[in-house]
């Protein structure tokens, strides 16, 4: 598992990020995200906490061998689910890919907190795990195809060449042999 | 606005878009007040929220409605649900997570 983990801090105040959030997309410097919707959202009549589950459609640029391999298209899908807090001024954003998931998962965390009344800290960590049981059970079943591959190419290998060698000898070993 | 990952939808997406956004920009900031004012009670705050929340069903439930239908679908038509479900058993987050320890001072 490789972990990635960064901070730093906008000159914003809390609330101007948390608005802001909901337009970061389209931006010149993310043009890989295509689309965003809206899956589901709930505002908690108790709490005020808002929490949102979206969906980022991006084009991806996962190297050729990978989309080969795993039969993935240009395009990967991202669930993200965001919970923002007016109370404790917390506003955090978890991201899961849903795209090639079942070899290899990236979490990425996201949290704004307010710094000042000017300014806001941004915190991201991200865990980035292939699924080893997957690969252990792809590779064990490569190996199985092998395997067999192998015995039986040995066993028509022989056979094949069984009769090569009838052919080629029979008739001179049967002219030849002691009469 | 960013497009919907149907373009049937788009349009629905960009107006519900804009009704939750005018909505979240009126209430984030006395939400924040109400919480940090000390002379406001916590039944103050929750009836606070409960009063938006209204408003926002008000405003926002119709379109949101239509919008949350047309993405369904999408969503079925581009193969995501079953994955979606997947996704949601693995890490339902119903909940708001902790707060990250190595957050701000």
């Amino acid at each position: 598992m490789h972990i990635f983990s960064q901070s730093f801090k906008y000159d914003h105040s809390w609330s101007h990020v948390v608005i802001g959030m909901w337009h970061k997309y389209p931006n010149p410097h993310c043009t890989h995200v295509v689309n965003v919707d809206v899956l589901d959202r709930t505002i908690d009549p108790v709490t005020g906490i808002i929490r949102t589950e979206r969906v980022l459609g991006c084009k991806q640029k996962a190297p050729s061998w990978i989309v080969k391999l795993f039969g993935g298209s240009e395009d990967a899908f991202v669930r993200e689910i965001s919970f923002i807090d007016p109370a404790t001024q917390i506003a955090t954003i978890t991201s899961i890919n849903l795209s090639l998931s079942q070899f290899a998962t990236c979490y990425e965390r996201i949290q704004y907190r307010p710094m000042s009344s000017t300014q806001t800290s941004f915190t991201q960590t991200a865990e980035i795990q292939v699924r080893m049981a997957m690969w252990r059970s792809m590779t064990d079943k490569f190996e199985d195809w092998l395997v067999q591959r192998f015995e039986q190419n040995a066993i028509s290998g022989k056979a094949g060449f069984s009769d090569v060698l009838r052919t080629m000898w029979e008739a001179k070993e049967q002219q030849t042999a002691p009469s | 606005m960013a497009h919907s990952l149907s373009a049937e939808c788009t349009p629905l997406k960009h107006e519900y878009d804009a009704c939750f956004n005018t909505w979240f920009e009126g209430y984030l900031e006395p939400a924040i007040a109400n919480a940090s004012t000390k002379g406001h009670s916590q039944d103050q705050r929750i009836e606070y929220s409960k009063l938006k929340k209204e408003e926002y069903d008000r405003k926002c439930g119709s379109i949101w409605a239509k919008y949350k239908d047309c993405v369904q679908k999408a969503v079925t038509e581009r193969g995501l649900g079953e994955l979606l479900s997947q996704a949601r058993q693995e890490n339902p987050l119903r909940e708001p997570p902790p707060p990250d320890a190595s957050g701000s001072s």
